[in-house]
């Protein structure tokens, strides 16, 4: 098999990205875009450039993917697109461009669905390292700041299908970190700051009841005619945000996490240990029992649909996957199962092109294009 | 639908065209239920602000709007806090659900091109728009969601005029 080189762009939210990847299985070339770098030069404000970030990313991104790859527009097999789900005219930068890209030069055109990109980029980096070998059934959780999802997936000869069985009914997991982050005086986003945090406190220290993070089913028995296929996995996260909210009331905690708000935001770039001086034990606690709880519900629910579903391999991907607290936990509950678990790299974890360009590859094999006809879809279903 | 049990809104205001209404809900479902009340005094195109803090209850409230116009079913609606800008297509009306919560400035507002949205047919939904003026002048309604405790919540409508009439009709632009 001749080798393929995939030019993947993402735009479906805040990253402008480009990546070259070489047959699904080796990055060749991984560039994301970082909007506050490239603000510093023109000082901020540039009426006429801000209404379209994504319009003055994409160019140097992708011609730096390229150059990293060692490749041109010419020697490049195919250009792969996110085409949702996501902010439509975010994403319609990426179409637009892929579109005249494909015309132009005359080359395969194929669309990949973002949370596709993410279950790929596991994929990718198995490849990486040589492992080929996959089994099925293989269950997927996304998850990450938009998106809590679990997907059976399943591959006939190089056609993959997806079936969502859980998602969120209000808020993303990673939404969830972020905000009570917010809401502690850690900054925003901060998920990443309270993995950092939770270790150094007492995790069963605050107890919030199941109920505070219970999937709240409204409406069973419509629900179970409409998924005739088996139970539901859903996901809540409203509730557990809200109940950190009233532990901060309820103890009088306010004052402590202005000052903590007010001491970080004069530090350019907090490190772990700013964040630590500035927080006491009550607060230590309250991070590390809701990071508990979060990721207890996460790999709860996820083993159940595993068993319930005999799944042979599991995938934990997207932004939340980078936490290292949850990782720890799915490999030693999967170990318990049987289920091997694999994740991506921290890199590869948030939105990145290298995983459009990878879940491109067997659409490619497939001659699975697109044409000229479609445009973005905000609220794609992945299936 | 579980039943309302809703005092039928209280008129708190009637010194100007200005009119607000208030509500009290018990349950997440009772907001929702809300929601369909809302809705049915809504017609398109409206700008509709939606205030109140962290957990309030405001996508709960989205569920219900959306669900009644058949834009979207209450699951499928979730909060756009990362995401920025949900959009349920409805046979009559899309509903778009815009957070910014994340959005600090002018620039990246613009970025989300919401003036593309603002249509004949549409209906924005706006947590945090307060944050910038614009939405504060612009916008045709407020919904003020307070949360009183675990469950219960006061919902306050102010609007140029409320209940089944139109309210006046956005220039498109």
């Amino acid at each position: 098999m001749t080798d393929v080189y995939i030019l993947g762009i993402e735009s479906s939210c805040d990253e402008t990205a480009a990546a070259v990847v070489r047959s699904g299985e080796k990055v060749i070339s991984n560039v994301i875009f970082s909007q506050i770098a490239m603000h510093q030069p023109y000082g901020g404000v540039v009426p006429e450039l801000a209404s379209r970030e994504h319009l003055r990313a994409i160019l140097p991104v992708v011609r730096k993917a390229l150059s990293d790859a060692g490749q041109t527009y010419q020697s490049t097999d195919a250009f792969a697109v996110t085409q949702g789900p996501g902010l439509a005219g975010s994403l319609l930068v990426g179409i637009s461009y892929a579109k005249a890209l494909a015309f132009a030069l005359d080359k395969p055109l194929i669309t990949v669905n973002h949370l596709e990109g993410h279950i790929h980029a596991v994929l990718l980096e198995e490849r990486q390292k040589g492992n080929y070998e996959l089994r099925f059934p293989l269950l997927a959780l996304v998850v990450s700041g938009g998106h809590t999802h679990l997907y059976l997936a399943e591959q006939q000869g190089e056609i993959w299908s997806y079936e969502n069985i859980g998602r969120t009914r209000d808020d993303a997991a990673g939404e969830a970190f972020d905000k009570v982050a917010k809401l502690l005086g850690l900054g925003y986003p901060g998920g990443p700051v309270i993995d950092k945090l939770a270790p150094h406190g007492d995790a069963t220290a605050v107890k919030f009841p199941p109920s505070q993070i219970k999937n709240v089913d409204r409406r069973k028995s419509a629900e179970s005619e409409q998924a005739p296929g088996g139970p539901r996995f859903d996901f809540s996260y409203s509730g557990i945000k809200t109940a950190v909210l009233r532990y901060v009331q309820t103890h009088n905690l306010q004052p402590s996490i202005e000052a903590r708000r007010q001491a970080l935001a004069a530090i350019a770039k907090p490190a772990i240990e700013d964040y630590l001086t500035r927080c006491d034990r009550q607060t230590l606690d309250l991070v590390a029992s809701f990071q508990r709880a979060m990721v207890e519900d996460l790999t709860r629910k996820t083993l159940a649909a595993a068993r319930a579903h005999n799944v042979a391999t599991l995938f934990v991907t997207g932004g939340v996957a980078a936490n290292d607290e949850l990782r720890q936990r799915f490999e030693r509950d999967a170990a318990m199962d049987g289920v091997p678990v694999y994740f991506p790299s921290r890199p590869l974890s948030t939105d990145n092109a290298a995983m459009i360009a990878a879940a491109a590859y067997p659409k490619f094999l497939a001659r699975n294009f697109a044409g000229m006809d479609f445009s973005a879809e905000a609220g794609l279903v992945l299936k | 639908m579980p039943e309302l049990g809703l005092n039928d809104g209280r008129y708190t205001g009637f010194a100007t065209s200005m009119a607000t209404r208030e509500f009290t809900t018990n349950s997440a479902e009772e907001t929702i239920a809300l929601g369909y009340k809302i809705a049915s005094g809504l017609t398109p195109p409206k700008l509709v602000l939606l205030r109140g803090e962290l957990g309030a209850g405001k996508t709960t409230l989205v569920k219900g709007i959306a669900e009644a116009f058949h834009a979207a079913s209450q699951d499928d609606v979730t909060s756009p806090t990362f995401t920025l800008v949900h959009e349920y297509r409805g046979p009559d009306v899309n509903i778009y659900h815009i957070d910014l919560y994340r959005v600090d400035t002018q620039r990246q507002l613009e970025t989300l091109g919401l003036d593309d949205l603002i249509a004949g047919n549409s209906i924005l939904l706006i947590e945090w728009g307060e944050k910038f003026q614009r939405f504060e002048r612009e916008r045709d309604i407020e919904i003020a969601i307070e949360s009183l405790g675990e469950n219960q919540r006061i919902i306050r409508l102010k609007g140029k005029s409320l209940g089944g009439h139109p309210l006046k009709e956005r220039q498109e632009s």
